[in-house]
């Protein structure tokens, strides 16, 4: 019954820890998305839409920052393009037409892909979980144990008499050694 | 002289299978004979090695170009020391480093112990010499560095123009240090399981040595940022390439253990757990090999690409099989000797650090191998670069920070309500006191706000925790001033040398939101005369000039640089042509100071005679640097705390 009951309570307390996390990474992670958007595009249009382009030549680069000539030439379309009129996603969508979605530095997040998207949050909140409900039974299997049969109080951490007291009994086993 | 670094080679294999074969039919039978054979052997292997890199060595810096590798990977017009630092640029030399780091550490490992004459000893070096026996086998039969060419040529391909930075002197064999030194904790992890031992002895002395390595791998990765901030020339210095990545995985998940390695030595807990991150750490060094020399993804830092990747795959299989199998079979031995007292306490904050350290790890291997996995079911090619992990990575990242601060005011078994205002509340105050202050400067978004709280946090909680060790040491021993904070440090290393890593990494976090958040660029076609602005700086173009280096010619950009009217010089952004491999080669400029880079780059010289000019303003980017070797500082420290381990040691013997 205790068990079941103990079980119950960690079950409980990961549910708790897992969810505020949840929130916790939700509201991390989508207001700085949107945040560096924002804030990319208000300094600088070009530079936050090439940011997140891969050059789509053999060095890997992330655009904005490619010194290769593809590089530079689509940098300079990119420039273009804005000065035109065309806002993000039209240039975003006329450059995946020609290179394909590898020419994107963050996947889309859809089919597949989500899996990379989703995955490390959900670890991150599996394991938050699985921490606290073991941390929560071992909590309580403690304190069941240390209150014991007989009733007698006990806490987990030991109070400056139950550890006096440890010492004394460790040292009175190390002199029995020395005399045997 | 080829034909004696092939034998030394295959000498070294022999030996290697005749240390772990003597030392295994030692411990079967007790015998001491075979014990001391199988050590002798795994010596004779570290020996055999270095014969064979001393013949390479020389081989390179000589240029004799009969010798295939370096035929590949040197010219006549490297210099001396460009051409031996080509040993480590190819695969066979740099597995030949390896496994020169890997038998060093054995032999290291063994004069270090060569008291003790317990068997559990020679058990940790039979594994090691197993591990040497598949490097060995690597260079003796599948891609050996002695091949010779039947028709030599008169000049060699040269070394890889990326790689001629004197950075790269010494990079790599940090790096090596770092990611080859983890075969020490993993050696004695699996020795341990082997040998059926109890006890905490040995996760002392395992802890030493995971943090030597870390120490070095950790400095060999901010090198390495280095170097790309000085050679690759795109105004940053970290880019989630997938070698970058690889380095930093085994980096995490050793951090996690010298946390959780805590509670098991003040609380005999998480034994299975430690074990684990032990194989992980060891198995993600060998993956960072791995990647670099398997050419499944596309790196910069993919040098060498070959078929040695399968060779690979099948040890991380193998080894992590059964070293898992290992760790099931002898659950009963890693069985927690206690249990927690309170979530909130030094061993919860230290469990839920570790969660976050092994997702951040999870999230950087799953986006490094993605496009692989996508591509083999789709069928269609992905990226999954920097704009992937800045989302995914830094939330994570950010979350470790605030435990970074948490951890160390937390009380160990349980933090009372009274413990947590007291410890709370000031580093609370002076996190929200110093993100006000940094609205002004332009702070905004979430990541910014949460990384300067964090800073100021962790920083508040670091001088709590000196101040109040100064104020005991003043009321018991009577020390003042400096001599208190002296006494205070030296009296516990392992625990202020762990607090001065800690703002190590602050710098770090501070350094990396600087620069890039704060990034300032510009790009303009300038002609002679004219000039372009950023921030305060004033870039004028003086004109251009051409000369010749040995293997390159390097067109320079002739720069004034001024500040508000102050000129700090001519400053030279050059791009060098290689003439071997054709290869354009961006050569930065920089103007240093504390609080900020200019950062200039010679985009090219265009059809219309006007000169393509980038300049960045990289802020606060010194302090990544700095951090680090504040990091290394504080690890040294740690590390100098010899006195319990020599008072154990005596015991021991």
């Amino acid at each position: 019954m205790t068990s079941a009951r103990s079980r119950f309570r960690a079950v409980r307390a990961a549910s708790w820890a897992c969810a505020f996390l949840a929130l916790a990474l939700a509201a991390f992670a989508v207001p700085a998305r949107a945040n560096e958007s924002a804030a990319g595009s208000k300094a600088d249009p070009a530079r936050a839409i090439t940011s997140q382009l891969i050059c789509p030549c053999s060095c890997g680069e992330v655009l904005s920052g490619c010194t290769c000539e593809t590089g530079i030439g689509l940098k300079g379309y990119v420039d273009r393009e804005l000065k035109a009129g065309k806002n993000k996603q039209a240039i975003e969508a006329a450059l995946i037409a020609k290179y394909g979605e590898v020419i994107l530095g963050a996947p889309k997040a859809k089919g597949l892909n989500l899996v990379v998207w989703v995955a490390p949050f959900a670890a991150t909140i599996l394991g938050f979980g699985i921490a606290t409900m073991f941390l929560t039974r071992w909590v309580r299997r403690k304190r069941v144990v240390a209150v014991g049969p007989d009733g007698a109080a006990g806490s987990g951490a030991p109070s400056a008499d139950a550890a006096l007291a440890q010492l004394r009994a460790r040292a009175e086993a190390e002199l029995r050694e020395m005399r045997e | 002289m080829s034909e004696i670094g092939r034998l030394a080679l295959l000498v070294g294999f022999l030996c290697a299978v005749f240390s772990v074969g003597s030392i295994a039919y030692g411990l079967r039978t007790g015998r001491v004979g075979p014990l001391r054979s199988g050590r002798n052997a795994l010596w004779a292997v570290c020996a055999m090695t270095l014969l064979a890199v001393i013949i390479l060595g020389r081989a390179l810096v000589a240029r004799d170009f009969t010798y295939r590798y370096v035929a590949e990977h040197t010219s006549l017009d490297l210099s001396p020391l460009f051409s031996f630092a080509s040993l480590w640029a190819g695969q066979e030399g740099s597995l030949l480093l390896w496994l020169l780091i890997l038998s060093s550490y054995g032999a290291a490992f063994l004069w270090i112990y060569r008291k003790r004459l317990d068997p559990f000893y020679d058990a940790v070096a039979m594994v090691v010499a197993s591990v040497a026996i598949f490097f060995t086998y690597l260079l003796s039969f599948v891609c050996s560095p002695f091949r010779m060419l039947a028709n030599p040529p008169v000049d060699g391909q040269g070394l890889n123009p990326l790689l001629q930075d004197p950075g790269m002197m010494i990079h790599p064999p940090i790096l090596y240090t770092g990611y080859v030194g983890f075969i020490i904790p993993f050696a004695f992890g699996i020795a341990v399981l082997l040998m059926n031992r109890t006890g905490t002895r040995w996760i002392e002395e395992v802890r030493r040595w995971t943090l030597f390595s870390w120490m070095f791998l950790g400095f060999g990765v901010l090198l390495g940022a280095r170097w790309a901030y000085i050679e690759l020339g795109w105004g940053g210095y970290w880019g989630w390439d997938p070698v970058e990545n690889a380095s930093l995985m085994p980096w995490l998940v050793g951090t996690a253990f010298l946390h959780s390695v805590m509670i098991e030595q003040r609380r005999g807990m998480l034994k299975t757990w430690n074990v684990a991150l032990i194989v992980l750490t060891f198995e993600l060094s060998i993956f960072g090999t791995f990647l670099t020399r398997s050419g499944v993804l596309t790196s910069v830092h993919s040098f060498a690409e070959s078929n040695i990747g399968p060779w690979f795959l099948a040890f991380i299989i193998g080894s992590s099989t059964l070293a898992t199998a290992l760790i099931l079979y002898r659950k009963s031995l890693l069985e927690s000797e206690n249990r927690m007292d309170a979530i909130v306490s030094r061993e919860g904050s230290f469990l839920f650090n570790n969660v976050l350290f092994v997702a951040l790890t999870f999230a950087t291997f799953l986006g490094t191998t993605f496009p692989v996995v996508s591509e083999a079911v789709t069928g269609s090619k992905i990226s999954v670069s920097a704009p992937f992990f800045n989302r995914v990575n830094v939330p994570i990242a950010l979350a470790l920070l605030l435990l970074t601060g948490a951890g160390p005011v937390l009380s160990w078994w349980r933090a009372t309500a009274s413990v947590l205002q007291r410890n709370f509340i000031l580093p609370t105050v002076a996190g929200l006191l110093a993100t006000l202050a940094s609205l002004p400067f332009g702070l905004h978004g979430v990541y910014p706000i949460v990384t300067v709280f964090g800073a100021a946090f962790v920083l508040t909680t670091v001088v709590m925790e000196f101040a109040r060790g100064i104020q005991a040491r003043k009321d018991v021993a009577a020390s003042r001033g400096a001599m208190a904070l002296v006494d205070l440090m030296t009296k516990n290393k392992r625990r202020y040398g762990g607090y001065v890593i800690h703002v190590g990494v602050v710098m770090i976090f501070i350094g990396v939101l600087g620069s890039s958040v704060f990034q300032k660029e510009a790009h303009q076609p300038l002609r002679t005369g004219e000039s372009m602005k950023i921030g305060d700086y004033t870039l004028t173009l003086k004109g251009t000039d051409q000369k010749n280096e040995p293997g390159a010619t390097v067109t320079r950009a002739l720069l004034d640089v001024s500040q508000n009217g102050k000129s700090f010089g001519v400053s030279h952004p050059a791009k060098a042509m290689y003439f071997k491999s054709q290869q354009p080669m961006t050569e930065v400029a920089l103007h240093q100071t504390l609080g900020e880079d200019l950062y200039m780059i010679l985009g090219g010289v265009n059809d219309d005679g006007t000169v393509s000019i980038q300049a960045y303003i990289n802020p606060l980017v010194s302090l990544i640097w700095f951090g680090g070797i504040v990091m290394v500082i504080g690890t040294i420290f740690t590390l100098s705390d010899r006195m319990r381990l020599r008072r154990e040691e005596k015991e021991a013997v």
